[in-house]
């Protein structure tokens, strides 16, 4: 379905990822953790990710409640259109892992995979639509320099045809995974499958 | 009693009433609006154990002055002062003088908050490694980390809002 690419460093291909502490082991896991780590993700208690950062269970049972309700919310934005928010991010701040789970997500809700390509060979300008260039055009923008960000930046958006919750949406999509791009990156590093 | 508009901290920094289309908005993603404020509300618990509340003002004020946002920087600075933080160290802080403090542990939390802000793909193993080397355990390690990436979305976020305030204010 979905053909292999492999663009400055960024790929589609399933990487695993490993962190640089030591993360909890589920033996010793206390109740509040085993609570947190069941909510935050289906696999979440075979993930180095979640098992590192539920040392500290509050904050991560609040940042799985944002990300969960930011990338799953009903309405607005399609899901497909967050994905692509996120890869631009992602791509933007150099997170290969996230890039590659959220380009895989864009292709499985929009069955093609053209602008992953464009966003992976050079973010700016990227986009198949004037829609798509407008919210690729923000999402840098945003991520790049918050306090540039003013409301001819979001007119630009209306004017490619979103709506005030679609413009929500993508923002919250954006801020996220300037949330998640850095707790990956600093964390721990992505796994290649072995060639 | 605090009504919904002064107890969420970005509604009260964007200027958000409830009259507002974008406060309207938003409470169409009441989930999120929520989770946010818990998530700060976790990170500057002052019941949680490790980092001090103060050191993790200290570094969300640096996080913001570096990103840059001001009004947020500036919420963060006057929390500070509130508590009684020490304002030689506040000051070195604001012009980046983080050698200057002379406190090794907060030193090198301030100077990983840097790399993660600025330049995230330069925080690699060995920028994580210097953490330990000051004395923090992991789950302090863990707090850091994801509250230098909490700052990094709180402040897109109050952007993104500010922008389409500014926007419907304009029509």
């Amino acid at each position: 379905m979905s053909a292999p690419i492999h663009i400055k460093g960024f790929t589609n291909d399933i990487l695993g990822w490993k962190a640089w502490l030591e993360v909890v082991q589920l033996a010793q896991a206390t109740p509040a953790q085993m609570s947190v780590l069941e909510e935050s993700h289906p696999k979440a208690k075979e993930s180095d990710y979640y098992l590192f950062l539920v040392h500290q269970p509050e904050i991560l049972h609040q940042r799985s409640l944002a990300f969960n309700a930011i990338m799953y919310a009903p309405g607005g934005l399609s899901r497909a259109e967050r994905e692509l928010a996120s890869t631009v991010v992602s791509r933007i701040n150099g997170c290969v892992y996230c890039a590659s789970v959220h380009a895989q997500r864009f292709e499985q809700l929009a069955k093609r995979q053209d602008v992953i390509e464009q966003v992976f060979e050079e973010p700016h300008g990227a986009g198949t639509s004037e829609r798509e260039r407008a919210i690729v055009d923000f999402s840098i923008e945003l991520t790049l320099n918050p306090d540039h960000v003013n409301a001819s930046s979001v007119q630009k958006l209306k004017d490619a045809g979103l709506q005030n919750l679609e413009i929500l949406d993508l923002i919250h999509s954006v801020a996220i995974f300037a949330w998640a791009n850095r707790l990956m990156l600093n964390l721990g590093e992505p796994i290649f499958p072995s060639v | 009693m605090l009504n919904q508009s002064t107890s969420d901290t970005l509604d009260r920094l964007v200027g958000l009433s409830p009259q507002s289309q974008t406060y309207a908005t938003r409470r169409e993603r009441e989930k999120v609006v929520a989770a946010t404020q818990g998530s700060e509300n976790s990170l500057f618990d002052p019941a949680l154990a490790g980092l001090s509340e103060i050191d993790r003002l200290y570094v969300a004020l640096y996080a913001c002055l570096i990103t840059p946002s001001p009004e947020l920087a500036a919420e963060y600075e006057s929390k500070l002062v509130n508590l009684g933080a020490n304002l030689q160290t506040i000051h070195c802080i604001q012009k980046s003088d983080i050698h200057k403090i002379g406190n090794v542990r907060l030193e090198a939390m301030l100077n990983f908050t840097h790399t993660l802000i600025t330049k995230p793909i330069n925080a690699d193993k060995m920028a994580l490694s210097g953490l330990p080397k000051a004395g923090l355990s992991t789950p302090e390690v863990v707090t850091l980390a994801q509250l230098i990436s909490f700052v990094s979305y709180q402040v897109r976020l109050a952007a993104g809002l500010r922008a389409m305030q500014a926007l419907e204010l304009s029509l």
